[in-house]
């Protein structure tokens, strides 16, 4: 159990690079690990996090106060440990700017609440840019820049010197790599709107047996047992407080 | 209750004799249990399925619908013995997916046991294909196969050490008969009223060692 809150951003200012698959395997981690979670969807008022994990997961408007309030000012009061917070495409600068401005990144600085970023990366210039913009904020946080290949992006092929002068710049950033996944078998998760764990287990939305192909399950394992390695190797369960990472069923 | 097999003849070459060993084994299954499903994974040309059409449905391991097709029959414990005569083509690409998707593990919680016929070769590049499999396949299910026509009794000492089958050479005229699309090694058995013929003892002596693998089988999961 965390010894004080934990807060881990999820954001990109682009969209469709990914955030929402990188929550979800973040919640799935931690519900692998025993480590008790509760995550806010931005994508208001819709939702895609909440489509998946919908026991957990409150859709908010981040933009308005009283959300504002509903997250922050519960982080203390309610027994989940870790808060997972999946920005919507656009929001992640404007949403590190309303925490400095609520002081929440001075009580990450002083050491009062762990706080995480996860910024997935696009491909594009653009998401260096977005590197720069964000770092302003990371002081007391730790940094994640996440390079998501789900979508079969191909990163940083024109000049890897810009790359790593963008990169460079961030004191203790970390790079993360989430791997492709088998786009059949991407799709049949959507479809079948369950978590990525459910899926492996075959099991439909209210735990019932499902009847989801082995080939597929077998894929999304596979490549999840990659994403979490990743997550192992920048110790996230330590960051967040919860120990280390217990031995998990999809890797027997 | 016994586990479904599942006999995957494979090899890296070409022109060693999967199709035969899969055409044997068919009809030796078919013979003692009165049905088998094949699986004919020639990518470029389509063989068992020439001699054994209403058994042998084609599959491919290109895409993923195709191994989703195959795969998920695979893993079925339905008492109905498969036989997969896997094309040098698609070697890699299925060892991979099956590592990938843990085949063989999930074979093993669903009483489905898989049995790796690895068709020799003396070239360099089979001595290699055999030593990633040994990495991947637990030893009791991964068995070499030294056909005797291919090898000529120089089987590489490292493919020799684990489980064998050997298929003895036939003469050529008896190979150029065999290989006739309409011949059936059954049906020679049942037609040919002279026991002592050398096609009728390698017939039923490859029957005898299958009988043997299948009994193997079922010690090595009592």
């Amino acid at each position: 159990m965390a010894a004080k809150p934990a807060v881990v951003v999820v954001g990109a200012d682009k969209g469709g690079v990914g955030k929402t698959t990188v929550s979800r395997t973040l919640l799935d981690y931690f519900s692998a690990n025993n480590v008790q979670t509760r995550a806010f969807d931005t994508e208001s008022p819709r939702g895609t996090l909440k489509r998946f994990h919908p026991d957990i997961t409150e859709i908010v408007d981040m933009t308005t106060t009283s959300d504002q309030m509903k997250i922050f000012d519960t982080l203390n009061a309610v027994s989940p440990s870790v808060t997972v917070i999946d920005v919507r495409a656009g929001l992640l600068s404007p949403a590190l700017a309303s925490l400095r401005d609520i002081g929440f990144l001075d009580a990450a600085r002083s050491g009062q609440i762990t706080f995480a970023v996860f910024h997935i990366l696009g491909p594009s210039i653009a998401s260096l840019d977005e590197i720069a913009e964000t770092a302003n904020f990371m002081s007391g946080a730790k940094y994640f820049l996440v390079k998501n290949f789900i979508n079969d992006t191909q990163f940083f092929q024109w000049d890897q010197a810009t790359y790593n002068s963008y990169f460079h710049r961030i004191k203790d950033a970390t790079d993360l790599t989430i791997p492709k996944l088998n786009e059949m078998a991407y799709e049949q998760v959507e479809v079948a709107s369950v978590p990525f764990l459910k899926f492996v287990a075959n099991k439909g939305p209210h735990e019932e047996a499902a009847n989801y192909s082995f080939v597929l399950r077998g894929y999304v394992r596979h490549w999840l047992a990659n994403v979490w390695s990743e997550f192992d190797r920048i110790k996230l369960t330590d960051i967040v407080g919860a120990g280390k990472p217990v031995v998990r069923n999809t890797e027997k | 209750m016994p586990a479904t097999p599942v006999y995957i003849i494979c090899s890296p070459r070409p022109q060693v004799g999967k199709t035969l060993i899969a055409r044997l084994l068919s009809e030796f299954l078919l013979l003692k249990n009165g049905r088998v499903a094949s699986f004919d994974i020639n990518l470029k040309e389509p063989s068992l399925l020439e001699y054994l059409p209403d058994i042998t449905e084609t599959a491919d391991v290109i895409d993923t619908y195709g191994k989703m097709q195959l795969m998920d029959r695979l893993i079925v414990d339905d008492g109905l013995s498969k036989v997969i005569d896997l094309g040098f083509h698609a070697f890699d690409e299925f060892f991979k997916m099956s590592e990938e998707i843990g085949f063989l593990k999930e074979a093993a919680r669903r009483n489905v046991a898989p049995v790796i016929l690895f068709v020799a070769d003396v070239d360099r590049n089979s001595s290699r294909s055999h030593e990633m499999l040994k990495q991947q396949i637990p030893a009791g299910h991964l068995i070499v196969v030294d056909n005797e026509h291919v090898v000529r009794g120089e089987l590489p000492p490292a493919l020799s050490r684990g489980r064998l089958l050997r298929v003895t050479a036939l003469p050529t005229f008896l190979k150029t008969y065999i290989d006739r699309l309409t011949f059936s090694f059954t049906g020679y058995l049942r037609q040919e009223k002279d026991s002592s013929t050398e096609l009728h003892q390698w017939i039923r002596r490859n029957y005898f060692m299958f009988r043997e693998l299948e009994l193997n089988l079922i010690l090595q999961r009592s």
